[in-house]
């Protein structure tokens, strides 16, 4: 081992007496307090909009007269890789989904999920989208078992926004915990 | 005790302590992960490191075992969490080619695209969190801004940030989405100046080169005969690299260097990594110039699902895509091993199929592990803190190793 070895070289030697080596690098760093910061301030006053293709939480969708997409066909219960979809078919003249047959439980279990998306691939009827929500934690277990009705409410971000923006926030608290409220009106993006 | 009179009596040292052994790891900061290191101490310097892996062991070959070929795709993702894209490709190209399925030029493309991005984040943070190591904390910072940059073309690309799941068998999940190709072009414009930056900062810095320059060194037939691969074993001037000898994709098409050391130290490591980013931009802005237009899905409606307004409008392929999701393909009797230049080194997927639906035995064979052996050699004889360069130099990423 060499590491304390320096062959003579006049040039190098003065480099290293004026410290070049590590002014160098100070300089960037003080070149850096003058730039445009990129961090945001989340949760207190930024959020982040994720993009239009993001996979976050599950969301059950209609179609444009209000109609339940989803027909109950089971297949991404048998696409999901860990099994956490549980749906139940029933029979139903109501008219409240598009063919005579409906969803009467259709559960998930975001603790075994993992957001890869194969369900979404597998959907037939375009009813099951990963959404744009992805703050998930919660206290309790139960709040991650998730059903039919919790992912039929409609969404905060629209569907055909496009997103990747940061947009300002307001940080809430209700009963169901904290909450971000974004407000799409202030929006940039970062690069 | 042989080794331990020679390592003392090498360094000039008479006095012989008691041999310490020391854990490190694995809930230490600087073992990147649950790495657990046993050291065997001769006062401060290493008479034997011994790895002890497992923490974070989930059983991926065995659950590939009980799950359809497709649906194995997203278990890749977590073997090495830094760079899915890699991940995914080798495993869908080792079960493509036990299928025969050959996959649309865009396709291809778009595959070198997403990983030339996946090796610039994966050695960004590499660098990044060596310099966090050895206490040059800056560097961390402004890597990580330009690996949230890549983090955010593939969140516009395929909706996640770290656990992608954008391949599938036969193609890809989705097309490039409208002004991906814009947002690219600019990050590999802004992106050598920010290599240029990092070596300011580090390559000529004293201290850097002082706790990497002659640290870990290993030599180039002891790297072969340890199976290295990747930037490790070019750190050592063994100028391997399978996306030139054996090229895969469209690898064959682009004009790039492979950079290689010389001496096989830690900071050679270091510049085969540097040198690698800049290599993985050239290759992308290539990529970019040359993408053709046309469907991202191989046509082979026994293998991948038809497109989305097929299902919707007719009721045969309707049925099919029923067919395909939940029960899957069969695949040919056999078995395949196919490799890809992953960031860390040589990752390969070794599939027997018994001819049902789902592979008969998986085997992975993860980079990050077969280079952990290597820490032993390495840093035999050299003192604690050197272990930290070391293990930085060698970069594993604990989700690979333990598998
Ligand atoms: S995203 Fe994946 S893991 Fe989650 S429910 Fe869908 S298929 Fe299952
Ligand atoms: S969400 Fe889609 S795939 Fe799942 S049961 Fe409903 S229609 Fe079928």
């Amino acid at each position: 081992m060499n590491r304390n070895h320096y062959n003579f070289d006049l040039n190098g030697l003065l480099k290293k007496v004026f410290f070049v080596d590590l002014i160098q690098g100070l300089f960037i760093t003080f070149h850096y307090t003058f730039s445009k910061t990129i961090t945001m301030k989340y949760p207190d006053e930024e959020t982040w909009i994720p993009y239009k293709r993001f996979r976050g939480l599950h969301t059950l969708n209609k179609n444009k007269e209000g109609k339940e997409l989803c027909v109950g066909c089971e297949l991404c219960q048998k696409s999901c890789p860990t099994q956490c979809i549980t749906v139940v078919p029933m029979q139903d003249t109501t008219g409240k989904g598009i063919a005579d047959r409906v969803a009467y439980r259709w559960e998930i279990n975001l603790l075994r999920c993992m957001f890869c998306g194969l369900c979404e691939d597998a959907c037939p009827t375009e009813a099951l989208k990963l959404g744009r929500e992805y703050e998930l934690a919660g206290t309790s277990m139960q709040r991650h078992l998730l059903t039919k009705e919790e992912l039929l409410a409609p969404q905060a971000v629209p569907a055909e926004f496009e997103g990747g923006v940061i947009v300002k926030a307001r940080l809430g608290t209700d009963e169901t915990g904290i909450k971000v409220v974004p407000d799409m009106s202030v929006q940039k993006r970062w690069w | 005790m042989e080794d331990v009179m020679s390592i003392a009596s090498n360094s000039g040292d008479d006095i012989i302590t008691k041999e310490v052994t020391l854990n490190m790891g694995p809930q230490h900061p600087s073992t990147h992960g649950v790495m657990h290191l046993i050291l065997r101490m001769q006062g401060e310097k290493i008479v034997k490191a011994e790895p002890d892996i497992g923490y974070l062991h989930r059983g991926m070959e065995k659950i590939a075992e009980n799950l359809l070929y497709s649906q194995f795709v997203p278990y890749t993702d977590r073997l090495d969490y830094l760079s899915s894209m890699t991940n995914n490709l080798s495993y869908v190209m080792a079960v493509e080619k036990l299928i025969g399925l050959e996959i649309p030029e865009r396709a291809k493309y778009i595959r070198v695209i997403v990983s030339e991005l996946s090796r610039i984040s994966s050695h960004l943070l590499a660098v990044g969190a060596w310099g966090l190591d050895l206490g040059a904390v800056t560097l961390v910072l402004y890597a990580f801004r330009e690996r949230e940059m890549i983090l955010d073309l593939f969140e516009m690309l395929c909706g996640a940030r770290l656990t992608y799941n954008y391949m599938k068998i036969g193609g890809m999940r989705g097309d490039l989405p409208p002004g991906f190709k814009e947002k690219c072009r600019d990050f590999i414009q802004i992106f050598p100046k920010r290599v240029d930056e990092y070596e300011q900062l580090l390559t000529g810095n004293r201290i850097w080169l002082q706790r990497n320059k002659g640290v870990g060194v290993i030599s180039a037939e002891d790297a072969v005969d340890l199976g290295l691969t990747g930037p490790s074993l070019r750190g050592s001037g063994v100028k391997w690299d399978i996306r030139k000898d054996t090229p895969y994709l469209v690898y064959d098409r682009f004009d790039f260097k492979v950079p290689a050391g010389g001496n096989g130290d830690c900071f050679d490591r270091y510049m085969v990594r540097i040198e690698e980013m800049r290599q993985a931009n050239k290759i992308i802005a290539q990529a970019l110039e040359q993408i053709p237009d046309g469907p991202v899905n191989a046509d082979a409606p026994e293998f991948v699902s038809p497109p989305r307004k097929d299902i919707t409008t007719n009721m045969e392929v309707l049925i099919h895509h029923f067919k395909l999701i939940s029960h899957g393909f069969k695949a040919p009797k056999g078995e395949v091993y196919s490799s890809i230049e992953a960031p860390k080194g040589e990752l390969g997927f070794y599939i027997v199929s018994d001819g049902s639906e789902m592979p008969f035995r998986v085997k992975i064979r993860a980079p990050s592990f077969v280079n952990l052996q290597s820490v032993d050699p390495m840093s035999r004889g050299a003192y604690f803190a050197d272990v930290v360069a070391v293990i930085s130099s060698l970069d594993p990423v604990f989700g690979e190793v333990d598998k």
